[in-house]
């Protein structure tokens, strides 16, 4: 069985983490499950979302960001706009998620 | 694979530079639903006819 | 046959894009199924939503999200059933399940 690839981009801090929850929502389904934050800075994860993060991790998804403070904060892997954009290539589906 | 770009508003930078990328070698169609008044009949059958929709922020 | 599609919903200011693919995809014979998250719950409460469950084949919100917008489990959307406030396995099903797949 071939496991579908889904990508949620955001854009607004406001809707940071409950992208990344549903990222995770996702992976539970059996699907390799990312985030993107793109060009927004978002707090210090807090532990419950720090736990969500590592049970992503654990099912092969991961969050990215092309803004170095999140990788730094966060833990996150960083990438430019451009390898972006190719990640997103491989993608099923491509969720920009909520607002900009 | 045909791809569908459809955007909510008018596509900055960023949106332009992914949907560049993505769109590569690839056969594209997009649509405009930042309008007043969509032609939603006609999105529909877009979306139908391609293989994938992204619908921009 | 016509492709089913499925709508992922999680901007709350969509309700006009929603009515207007959902009434497009059901008078072209398709399945609809939605599901609405985080910020997207709000629009349970749109005037329209009523009849949207009405028009689509399968509406459902997430639970979680609706609550965290700040409204009581028990007060159920009109047009819904309970078992309808559920889970992101809802987004799941649209993906595996669905011809089509747009998110608003």
């Amino acid at each position: 069985m071939e496991y579908k690839k889904a990508c949620f981009m955001i854009r607004n801090k406001d809707y940071a983490l409950d992208g990344m929850r549903s990222a995770l929502g996702l992976a539970v389904e059996n699907m390799y499950s990312y985030s993107v934050l793109v060009d927004t800075e978002i707090d210090k994860l807090d532990e419950e979302n720090i736990d969500r993060l590592e049970m992503l991790r654990d099912m092969e998804g991961e969050v990215f960001s092309n803004v170095q403070a999140n990788c730094d904060k966060n833990g996150f892997e960083p990438l430019t706009i451009e390898e972006i954009g190719e990640k997103l290539r491989d993608m099923d589906v491509i969720v920009p998620y909520g607002i900009k | 694979m045909k791809v569908l770009n459809v955007y909510r508003s008018e596509p900055d930078e960023t949106t332009k530079k992914l949907v560049e990328i993505v769109s590569r070698d690839r056969e594209t169609d997009s649509f405009d639903l930042s309008t007043a008044n969509p032609d939603y009949d006609q999105l529909v059958d877009k979306i139908m006819d391609a293989d994938k929709t992204i619908c921009w922020w | 046959m016509a492709k089913s599609l499925g709508i992922f919903v999680t901007n709350p200011d969509n309700m006009q894009h929603v009515m207007g693919i959902t009434k497009a995809a059901k008078a072209k014979g398709s399945n609809v199924k939605i599901f609405f998250t985080w910020t997207g719950t709000k629009l349970a409460k749109d005037p329209q939503f009523p009849e949207l469950c009405n028009i689509a084949d399968d509406v459902s919100i997430c639970l979680d999200s609706y609550r965290k917008m700040g409204y009581d489990q028990s007060d159920v959307p009109e047009g819904l059933t309970a078992d309808k406030m559920a889970t992101q396995t809802q987004h799941g099903i649209i993906i595996e399940d669905y011809d089509r797949y747009i998110s608003l």
